[in-house]
């Protein structure tokens, strides 16, 4: 349960590089990028079947903008 | 060291809310959902292995399903939408068939499936979202229900999420909190069932479960933020609280230190799967997007879970979108996932009698799994192929291949079509 060092490493530089960009503001006008659909910040649709099927023979779930647990008799 | 990650999160996300500049954005109001869609959904799903939960970790893990479903958004009015995700998911588990190995015609064994009422069994579930947004769309909210059903458990749930986007829609964070209230109509197996004559001496720990409620409390974080013109990514936090009957009441364990008693070729069980009745994890994933060139995109995803059952699990996915033609897109994708197992995990027969909890559930073991897979994806952006009144926006075939460092392989096939209404 404890995290090492090295885990609360990578959650630290997370943070510091989301908090320096959020100062970054791109204009609606050069969105054209990232407004791709694929780069899209959440899983395509087709995949819910997969991630469904790892909730099941996996231990780990969660933290992928979908549902974190309950709702079935899996882990 | 959990409280001290948890305070810096929590410190991180109400930060957001208070430290971005003003908005100053336009004010032109377009609607948040022009028109009706609705996504057909399928998936073929096979896998087989060795280590059946159902039988203490050794037996056919034979197992198919297919899982048509349809996810319909309408828009409400400008600002509101109301989205309803149906599905089934139909299945044939030889190792669920084997919750009762002597009611098919050949004789009881882990390996081979019985033909009783438990090879099969359907999943229905609906979930239906409601979300609103504000006229400037920088605030987001909105409210879930979802209810799934099978033979042997039952769910509700319910929840709801906030969403605010700051710094000219460059940053978004959103909350999400959500109940789930299970219940387990148990189905123990038949050794523990009335009317059962065991061998002679043979003595059993089983008792009955006395709470078959499961509740589930979750509280989800995210921060999404565009880094560059071409770059962005986005933060996940969950928490999750579950309690009740963590256990599946037809996962069979052996004892090593009780005799074995065997009818055919099949070894009755000294009792069912025992698990503590409160579990805490926490999940904190990382999704990260790279606009390469117009025919090339980097997607990438990286997960670390940990819970209070001694299981830590870190999970990377890396999506290469190609798009061959303005209609037409190939995308390779490769998962990697490897776990530790949970405190209360030993294999087949090698559990003692006098442990508090356990569990020959090779999901819990330590392991780890390799993905490939392949998608094929069609867009016709102005839709000019109708269906009555559905015209067709796009079209998604996909494969993966699933193996498992402990020798369980899957394979899924998935597809999906989007269409809008007219």
């Amino acid at each position: 349960m404890k995290l090492n060092k090295l885990k609360i490493g990578f959650l630290l530089a997370i943070i510091i590089t989301f908090s320096l960009s959020s100062c970054v503001a791109v204009k609606e006008y050069e969105k054209v990028y990232v407004n791709d659909a694929d780069m899209k910040l959440t899983a395509n649709k087709i995949n819910k079947f997969e991630t469904s099927f790892q909730v099941y023979r996996e231990a780990a779930s969660g933290a992928n903008g979908g549902k974190a647990g309950g709702g079935c008799g899996c882990n | 060291m959990r409280n001290n990650n948890l305070t810096i999160l929590v410190l991180f996300f109400v930060s957001l809310f208070f430290a971005q500049e003003k908005q100053t954005d336009s004010v032109f109001k377009k609607r948040v959902l022009e028109k009706t869609e609705v996504d057909f959904l399928m998936s073929y799903y096979t896998q087989d292995g060795d280590h059946a939960a159902v039988t203490g970790g050794i037996g056919t893990e034979k197992l198919t399903d297919i899982t048509p479903t349809f996810i319909i958004a309408v828009p409400l009015n400008d600002d509101d939408v109301l989205t309803a995700d149906i599905g089934i998911s139909a299945y044939t588990s030889a190792s669920s068939s084997n919750i009762d190995p002597f009611d098919g015609n050949q004789p009881g064994s882990p390996w081979i499936e019985s033909s009783g009422a438990s090879a099969a069994d359907v999943w229905v579930n609906g979930s239906f979202d409601y979300s609103h947004s504000s006229d400037d769309r920088n605030t987001v909210w909105g409210a879930n229900l979802s209810v799934a059903s099978e033979y042997d458990y039952f769910s509700v749930g319910f929840g709801g999420h906030f969403a605010k986007l700051f710094n000219q829609k460059n940053t978004e964070v959103s909350l999400k909190a959500n109940v789930y209230i299970d219940t387990w109509n148990p189905q123990y197996p038949a050794e523990f069932r009335t009317g059962f004559i065991p061998s002679a001496g043979y003595t059993t720990n089983y008792t009955q479960f006395d709470n078959l409620g499961r509740n589930t409390y979750s509280l989800s974080a995210s921060v999404s933020q565009i880094l560059t013109k071409k770059l962005q990514a986005s933060l996940f936090l969950d928490v999750v609280q579950q309690d009740g009957l963590l256990s599946a009441p037809h996962q069979r364990v052996y004892f090593a230190d009780k005799t074995d008693y065997f009818i055919d070729n099949f070894h009755i069980a000294d009792d069912v799967e025992r698990l503590p009745d409160t579990r805490f994890k926490l999940p904190i994933g990382m999704r990260m997007n790279y606009f390469i060139n117009e025919y090339l995109t980097f997607r990438s995803y990286y997960r670390l879970y940990t819970d209070n059952w001694g299981i830590t699990a870190h999970t990377t996915e890396i999506e290469l979108p190609i798009k061959i033609t303005r209609s037409f897109a190939v995308i390779p994708t490769y998962r990697y996932y490897t776990q530790t197992a949970a405190d209360y995990f030993s294999n087949y027969n090698a559990h003692l009698s006098t442990q508090k909890f356990y569990t020959s559930d090779y999901d819990l073991s330590k392991f780890n799994s390799n993905q490939y897979g392949v998608g094929l994806r069609y867009t016709d952006v102005f839709t000019k192929l109708k269906i009555f009144k559905l015209g067709l926006k796009s079209i998604d075939l996909k494969y993966s291949s699933y193996t498992r460092s402990d020798g369980l392989k899957a394979s899924i096939i998935s597809g999906g079509m989007k269409f809008i209404l007219d």
